[in-house]
């Protein structure tokens, strides 16, 4: 009884499946059209104070501070920063004298790192909009594409990659390719994101933890290109190896005859695999 | 902003270290070993992903969130965990990563 009313469940949400993917569809677009209102400008990644080189390609440093200016946050925001509700035209005047003052006294620099230690992301928001003003202004959705503000090429790999595997099934079924030898190149692509993106992160965390300032961009820039392949790369393992990939499921959700009958082929498959 | 390293990487250590010798003593079964860690990787796989494609968006936008700074310590926090257990990845299919590299004895390949 209670398993027919389960099936009847899942029959009726795979009805209204249609109606969530398009919720899901609309999903980006209201985050973009929310983030643009209240969040554009800022540090990308939320933090305060980030020193040279910084964390982002975006670092930008129009005071000569040795801090991101997206990062800061203003001394005239850390001051009124309980008047969260303040209406744009006040904010700008606001940033205008902090720039002015970080200009003119170094102090004010200093003060900004004591004072912004424990700073909320409503500050963070205000010097999104110090910064908003004189950077884009807000986001671009052909940066998306790949070579837009970061440099960063997403979709370009994305699509390369994926041609790639396409082309490689395409021979494999045609019989040019062995089963053996398309899975053994998708495995090293696959291995070599991983390695390339663990290593870069690994020394990422190092370089931050011990201040080294020295070929942070670069590994940046590596880290974020091979994630892409990494993240490719691993859809593409689950799409190879998706026998394997739903027994998971069922040995450790499943119930019944899977553990005992199937078990055997989930944990010998890996080592005859490649 | 510091991040942990230690935090993420000695209880999954301390956890592998436990499922594999509690196959070996033969309490459980590989498959439920293997299927363990391969959710675990799926897991940390589709954590640090998910916050690095959702940072990488802002950044190409040049915009923030409040909680940015949230998404990027844990996109950090579970890609050291993923990294460690792509290793223990590589330790359970050792005999095809060794096949991969072409360390192992070649067999007759058609």
């Amino acid at each position: 009884m209670k398993i027919s009313i389960k099936l009847n469940d899942i029959k009726r949400w795979l009805k209204g499946k249609e109606r969530l993917m398009g919720v899901l569809g609309a999903a980006p677009v209201v985050a973009a059209a929310t983030i643009s209102g209240s969040c554009a400008g800022g540090c990308p990644y939320g933090l305060v104070n980030d020193p040279y080189p910084g964390q982002c390609p975006r670092y930008i440093d129009a005071n000569g501070d040795g801090i991101c200016d997206l990062s800061q946050a203003s001394t005239t925001s850390t001051t009124d920063s309980d008047t969260s509700n303040s209406n744009t035209d006040s904010s700008t005047g606001d940033t205008q004298t902090a720039t002015t003052d970080s200009h003119g006294n170094p102090d004010t620099g200093a003060d900004q790192s004591t004072d912004t230690g424990g700073a909320d992301p409503s500050n963070v928001t205000n010097a999104s909009n110090v910064t908003s003003a004189d950077d884009n202004g807000g986001f671009d959705l052909g940066d998306l594409l790949g070579d837009g503000g970061t440099g960063y090429h997403v979709i370009p790999l994305s699509v390369l990659l994926m041609g790639a595997y396409l082309f490689t099934h395409y021979l494999f079924t045609k019989g040019v390719l062995t089963p053996k030898r398309h899975k053994r190149i998708w495995n090293l692509l696959v291995t070599g994101g991983y390695l390339g993106t663990g290593v870069t992160g690994i020394l990422l965390i190092f370089m931050i933890k011990l201040g080294i300032t020295a070929l942070r961009q670069p590994i940046t820039f590596w880290h974020a290109e091979l994630a892409v392949l990494m993240v490719i790369g691993t859809l593409i393992h689950i799409h190879i190896y998706r026998k394997p990939f739903k027994k998971m499921f069922k040995v450790l959700f499943g119930r019944g005859s899977t553990n005992t009958k199937n078990s055997g082929e989930t944990c010998e498959a890996p080592n005859k695999i490649i | 902003m510091v991040y942990d390293i230690l935090l993420p990487t000695v209880p999954v250590l301390g956890a592998y270290l436990i499922t594999y010798s509690l196959y070996k003593l033969g309490l459980i079964k590989k498959s439920l070993h293997v299927s363990i860690w391969n959710f675990i990787i799926g897991l940390t796989f589709l954590v640090c992903g998910g916050a690095g494609f959702i940072l990488l968006i802002l950044l190409d936008m040049g915009a923030t969130l409040p909680i940015s700074q949230q998404l990027l310590y844990w996109h950090v926090e579970f890609g050291v965990t993923m990294a460690l257990v792509t290793l223990f990845h590589f330790h359970i299919y050792w005999k095809g990563t060794k096949a991969m590299l072409g360390l192992s004895k070649r067999r007759s390949d058609s």
